[in-house]
């Protein structure tokens, strides 16, 4: 024993500022890292793709080209109908598509089949290229429907799909900032619930600090930090586990021009995981907050 | 030091715990509260310390009113008043001087002052060998003894203490009054819950009678207090006690 006296453990020191010393670290908080590591993880994985969707409409659209056919028979309303095009609000440039160029583009696409091409050529409509301006409204595409069925014209539906698909982008792009709402309340209950097991375990010690005229920040402090801990540490292990997925997937990535900036999403995940360590803190002791010196 | 007048306290359950309580102890006396088991005791000591906020009438400790103050006053209160607690509540999971050195930490003490003054205290109740034990590990005596380091280790001007000699043994109690009548010779108000006649007998102190949760006597000698707590004037069986 007389050895012990001269050999201070580890708790003789405070590692904290304040004197805080954290709770053990035991199974219920390596099962809490593990769900909230895995929510933090999905959740990364959201945005990763939301980035890598964002890069890709975004390299389209830089150079969205709209499509409107005018059939042979009616070629001599191909001017006015180009005219009228570019008149629209939207609308950044026109071009009637030379005939030497549609002759080009079918020679490359029957390529060796041996097939007439003039004959060909006769049937195939007269296009007209529609350059949108980058923030061309949803109604350029309606106003461009209308003024091609008033020549006899027809949209290119497909292209059409593809704007539409941008837009189907933006809507879920709100949607992922609800499932990461939803996802970000999911952990602070779970580190709630956590932590509310090691105050029940350790609510002698709670009690006790009371009656010796702890304040409730200093009997709070050491959960708020083991939840920040917590949700920071799930943050980083979440960030670590995404990178097997973008080198797996590089290949298809680099094919669709998709650089993805990954080191982008540490400080988010760290902090979002801290700050829901922190609430989840709040909320479990904010249960316990009932004094205990209530009156008779 | 410590002022009543008429203090009533009364449980949500609706059992009044204590009634009519008007006594004054004055700084640096030596009290014993005595009385049967269920005389109020224990819940006049917990509404010195402000576990129990009084239903009724006045109780000023320290110049504060216990019935007005807020929560933190009731905590800064409680960081001048050493707790000799009834069941020791010793922290079993960490060390005798982590217990020691809670309230040291409650108050902020940095350790260049707190690790001294922790092992000053154990020296002073003669555990200064057990610092890195845990309370598991020692005997009833000595859990009481770390309770006693723990409630003067910040140094407070008022030591409450609820039973300390409980479940001890005669000469294992009458240590831990030494180290009590010790701790009053340096200045320290002590006020201690017992019904142990032998103890109050051994070392005389301002005696404070409670009976059914009022007071029935103040300041009486201890041949008063004996005479009170026989058949005749209590009813209750002394035999029992001695």
């Amino acid at each position: 024993m007389s050895s012990d006296v001269n050999t201070p453990p580890e708790q003789l020191k405070p590692r904290l500022p304040g004197g805080f010393s954290l709770p053990p670290f035991g199974i219920h908080q390596v099962l809490a890292l593990v769900i909230v590591c895995v929510s933090l993880w999905a959740v990364g994985l959201l945005w990763l793709g939301m980035q890598a969707a964002s890069q890709w409409t975004g390299s389209w659209q830089q150079d969205i080209r709209l499509h409107v056919y005018l059939s042979s028979t009616k070629k001599d309303r191909l001017k006015a109908l180009a005219k009228d095009l570019k008149t629209l609000p939207d609308v950044r440039d026109v071009r009637i598509v030379p005939r030497s160029e549609t002759r080009q583009w079918l020679h490359g696409w029957l390529g060796s089949t041996g097939v007439d091409e003039s004959e060909l050529m006769n049937s195939l409509p007269y296009s007209v290229e529609v350059m949108p301006r980058s923030n061309a409204g949803h109604f350029l595409f309606r106003d461009m429907r209308d003024m091609a069925r008033r020549y006899g014209a027809n949209v290119n539906k497909q292209e059409l799909f593809l704007v539409r698909a941008h837009r189907w982008l933006s809507g879920i792009r709100k949607l992922a900032w609800f499932a990461t709402a939803v996802l970000a309340l999911a952990m602070a209950i779970i580190i709630s619930n956590t932590l509310r097991m090691t105050l029940l375990a350790r609510a002698d010690e709670v009690q006790l600090m009371r009656l010796l005229g702890a304040r409730e920040w200093f009997v709070r402090m050491p959960f708020l930090l083991e939840g920040m801990l917590l949700g920071a540490g799930a943050g980083l292990f979440s960030w670590i586990l995404l990178w097997p997925l973008v080198f797996g997937a590089s290949d298809w990535l680099s094919a669709l021009h998709v650089d993805l900036h990954v080191f982008y999403l540490l400080p988010p995940l760290v902090f979002c995981g801290a700050v829901v360590g922190c609430l989840g803190a709040w909320i479990a002791t904010a249960r316990l907050a009932v004094p205990d010196v209530k009156g008779a | 030091m410590i002022e009543a007048r008429q203090l009533m306290l009364r449980y949500p359950s609706g059992k009044t715990a204590l009634s009519g309580i008007t006594l004054q102890i004055e700084k640096g006396s030596f009290v014993y509260l005595t009385g049967e088991s269920g005389a109020g005791k224990s819940s006049l000591l917990k509404t010195l310390y402000g576990a129990l906020r009084p239903t009724s009438g006045q109780l000023n400790v320290q110049s504060l009113d216990m019935r007005e103050a807020r929560e933190g006053q009731v905590r800064t209160l409680r960081q001048n008043i050493g707790v000799i607690f009834q069941d020791h509540k010793l922290l079993f999971a960490r060390t005798v001087f982590e217990n020691v050195a809670l309230p040291l930490r409650v108050q902020g003490w940095k350790p260049d002052r707190l690790v001294p003054r922790v092992r000053k205290v154990l020296e002073f109740v003669g555990l200064e060998d057990r610092l890195w034990s845990y309370p598991e590990a020692l005997s009833g005596g000595e859990q009481q003894r770390v309770a006693i380091a723990r409630a003067m280790s910040s140094r407070p001007p008022l030591l409450l203490a609820d039973e300390p000699t409980g479940n001890l043994d005669i000469e294992t109690a009458h240590r831990i009054m030494d180290y009590l009548v010790e701790l009053n010779r340096h200045g320290t108000t002590v006020i201690m819950a017992t019904h142990d006649l032998q103890l109050m007998e051994a070392f005389p102190g301002q005696l404070i009678r409670l009976h059914a949760g009022s007071l029935m006597s103040e300041n009486v000698s201890f041949d008063e207090a004996i005479v009170g707590d026989t058949p005749e004037g209590s009813g209750i069986d002394t035999g029992a006690l001695l």
